[in-house]
């Protein structure tokens, strides 16, 4: 840690550093477990019917954290720079669920031209939604990196964050103009209706998993580890490893840089597609706006589990929807204050760890 | 490579031609597309000509006259919400209140028109439309805002510029208990709304067990601890109070919690857009068997059509749907010719809207002078008086009648519930 900072800095905020770093985390540390206690212990708030239901929240939540989190990760692994944009693309893929789903249900089909299409076929509506829906954003995503991106990899690295956070806000405001600033809520097909879901029995109480909570949890985890194995075991992968490593060199090496870093910007923004639709199919409401939470979220948890880092953003996407949602209700703090806890840990851990909880995967280059 | 490269910039432009095309389309329906360019003159040039024709009561007047030259329009400002999850009020509230504008025709001569612009709601938006309106020298009178948070934030920059207002749906109580001398409204007040929803719960649907949820705003707020105030003096207990955070589509978390506590039922101080996530969350977090009741912000169309079966069994308080009159009748076919639905279903605010817009034209008529030099003078000083001293005004909804500090209705919440998809009178 020291060693990064100027040397005067370093030198004089050396020993404030040294005991301040350690006081604040024991003084969180203390808190943290005294409301723990208070929660679980001596009040017993909550019964087990209520935890469960607070993890489940908040595993679905943060798989589709995670998704999004991993093409922030993969960009900045071969960029070095955030794609604010990211949370758009994934808004653009929610529109598409909804336009999709849209047209589907009024399209009829049966003997008597009563019945949806939606629900007729549900499982190739949903493949529709979800190629679709890859496809546009990886489209966006792809554009994006030709527009706002490529014509400023030589400029120094601020200019491209600026020129992100335009797109982003050019994205949106496209979004509001062509689809309109109203809610638009996404018309699931019946089997995978909003509220229905596996019911389990817990202190007579019943416990809802929800069908498109379970689908959007395993689709997640299914194209996270498809990725990782991408990314690890093929050819395209070592190409891409390689330019995140050193550009000259991979060149030299006849990888074509620019066509890898195009894929790269494809992936992302099929992942985030993805995660959009899920979003549709989950959270039923799509406005343009609707990427911008998430995308920041997932922005703070690609940095919790160490941004560049694969496993990492899978696992900090996962860790800070859970604490969102358990968070507030073990702490006996309100419920409008998660936010809070998740940014606040976002602080410790950084504190601590300061490439995330596994690291940051640093190129030479970059150090 | 070059022409994948032109590719690119052209589809850029063909992107931001449609983004372009589309701008007036998504404006029109607040009618302020077509709205004619307005030479609004300033107090400076006002001064300079005032000399030749300005009527005396001009000098006199605390806040001076706005002043229009021939073929100058009248301005009557709206602040309403037309973007996000509440945009259903924004759009149903001023299509009424264009209605009035038709309506309500010209004064000797000069045209009257609608101004909507978007405060999105939030207090934000509701003090940024304020500095708009106030900065017009044409905009006389604003018919709003829509929502208290908007409204107490846009206050205090009326007064200052001396515009006057009729709200049509901000129920805040402390929006009139404050001592504004501008702000009137035509909607009953929070604390006339809370307590008879509690006593509802209590007596009619006999629950002893209440959670409270509110989304944080004025108005939720403020809602949620009327009712929950006159629950607890019934004999009832609050088992749980919670905030929501407002613009958000999973309440899962916080829904659970307050299953944990077993309520009979859930009173929501807030909005549509989150009413309807939390009506659907709650079947699926062990609140199936609670009712949900909202209150006059969680009514309308869109509440239906975003909970499905969900909704089923819900309740809400809202202003009384006015009798039949011919008036009513007239309004609604016009309504539903220009905008094609039912007045009344996009949110239960429709004929305030109107009552609004065509009181406060009605209160400019009874002010206005035609100087000598044939410009329109409206003192505003003197409009603030005549809203406020507003006398059996015959509305849509009702006869208006202001108090001393600008409450002008004073009839109860009625209560509506949804049955098989619609919205029906409570029993």
């Amino acid at each position: 840690m020291n060693e990064t900072l100027p040397i005067s800095i370093a030198r004089k905020g050396a020993n404030v550093l040294k005991y301040l770093r350690p006081v604040l985390g024991a003084v969180i540390l203390i808190f943290i477990i005294y409301r723990l206690i208070q929660t679980l212990l001596i009040q017993e708030t909550y019964g087990p019917e209520t935890w469960t239901r607070l993890v489940i929240a908040g595993m679905i939540i943060g798989s589709v954290y995670a998704l999004i989190a991993i093409g922030y990760t993969l960009v900045y692994g071969i960029l070095f720079m955030i794609n604010f944009a990211h949370g758009e693309v994934m808004m653009l893929g929610a529109y598409t669920c909804f336009f999709v789903f849209e047209a589907l249900k009024n399209i009829k089909v049966g003997a008597d031209h009563s019945l949806a299409f939606s629900n007729a076929y549900p499982v190739i509506s949903i493949i529709i939604a979800f190629i679709l829906g890859m496809s546009v954003s990886a489209l966006t995503g792809f554009l994006l990196e030709k527009v706002a991106y490529r014509p400023l990899r030589q400029a120094p690295r601020l200019v491209p964050l600026i020129s992100a956070i335009g797109a982003s806000i050019f994205l949106q405001n496209a979004a509001q103009l062509l689809f309109s600033p109203q809610l638009r809520d996404v018309a699931n097909p019946q089997i995978l209706a909003r509220g229905s879901g596996w019911k389990i029995l817990i202190n007579n109480s019943s416990v809802t998993i929800p069908y498109t909570g379970v689908f959007t949890f395993l689709l997640s985890l299914i194209l996270l580890v498809s990725l990782y194995f991408i990314v690890q075991k093929t050819k395209f992968g070592r190409a891409m490893r390689a330019v995140a490593l050193d550009k000259k060199t991979a060149s030299l090496m006849g990888i074509d840089v620019d066509k890898t870093i195009s894929l790269t910007f494809l992936i992302s923004g099929a992942l985030a597609g993805a995660a959009g639709v899920m979003w549709g199919l989950h959270n039923s409401m799509v406005y343009y706006f609707t990427g911008f939470i998430p995308g920041i979220k997932a922005f703070t948890a690609a940095v919790l589990g160490g941004i560049g880092n694969l496993p990492g953003a899978m696992l900090g996407g996962l860790f800070l929807g859970i604490i969102e949602s358990v968070g507030p209700a073990a702490l006996g703090i309100d419920f409008q204050l998660k936010d809070v806890i998740a940014f606040l840990l976002l602080i410790v851990v950084l504190t601590f760890r300061p490439s995330g909880l596994l690291g940051e995967v640093l190129a030479e280059e970059k150090i | 490579m070059k022409a994948a490269r032109i590719f690119v910039v052209l589809m850029f432009m063909f992107m931001m031609m449609t983004a372009c095309n589309a701008a007036p389309a998504a404006a029109e329906p607040n009618g302020t597309g077509s709205v004619p360019e307005v030479s609004g003159s300033d107090s400076a040039a006002a001064s300079s000509d005032a000399a030749a024709g300005s009527p005396e009561i001009c000098s006199t007047d605390a806040f001076g006259c706005a002043v229009f030259k021939p073929g100058d329009v009248v301005k009557i400002g709206m602040g309403a919400p037309m973007t996000g999850g509440d945009a259903s009020y924004g759009f149903d509230i001023s299509q009424g209140g264009t209605i009035a504008v038709q309506d309500s025709g010209e004064f000797e001569g000069f045209k009257f028109v609608l101004v909507v612009e978007d405060d999105g709601g939030n207090a934000e938006g509701g003090a940024a439309v304020a500095n708009k309106f106030a900065s017009d020298p044409a905009l006389v009178a604003v018919a709003g805002h829509i929502y208290s948070g908007a409204t107490s934030a846009a206050i205090p920059i009326y007064e200052k510029a001396g515009i006057v207002m009729l709200s049509p749906s901000a129920s805040l109580p402390s929006l009139t208990t404050l001592g504004s001398a501008v702000f009137n409204r035509i909607v009953f007040t929070d604390a006339r709304q809370g307590p008879p929803a509690a006593e509802y719960l209590f007596n009619k649907l006999n629950v002893r067990r209440l959670a409270v949820l509110h989304d944080g705003s004025d108005y939720g707020k403020g809602l949620a601890e009327t009712v929950a105030a006159k629950f607890t003096e019934l004999g009832g207990e609050v088992v749980i109070t919670e905030a929501i955070t407002k613009g958000e589509t999973d309440y899962t978390p916080v829904l659970s919690a307050v299953a944990s506590k077993n309520p009979e039922a859930v009173y929501f101080g807030g909005y549509t857009a989150e009413g309807a996530v939390i009506v659907n969350q709650m079947k699926q977090t062990g609140l199936e068997n609670a009712i949900f009741f909202g209150d006059d912000g969680t009514y309308g169309a869109d509440f239906l059509s975003r909970t499905g079966a969900n909704g089923e069994g819900a309740f809400a308080t809202i202003a009384p749907i006015p009798a039949d009159s011919p008036e009513k009748a007239a309004f609604d076919a016009a309504y539903l010719e220009q905008f094609g639905k039912e007045p009344g279903t996009l949110s239960p605010y429709t004929w305030n809207g109107y009552d609004a817009v065509s009181g406060l034209i009605f209160a400019i008529k009874s002010v206005a002078v035609v100087g000598k030099d044939g410009n329109l003078y409206v003192p505003r000083g003197a409009l603030i008086n005549a809203v406020r001293n507003l006398t059996d005004f015959h509305g849509i909804s009702g006869t208006y009648t202001c108090d001393a500090v600008g409450e002008c209705n004073t009839l109860p919440p009625t209560f509506v519930m949804v049955k098989d998809g619609a919205w029906v009178p409570a029993p």
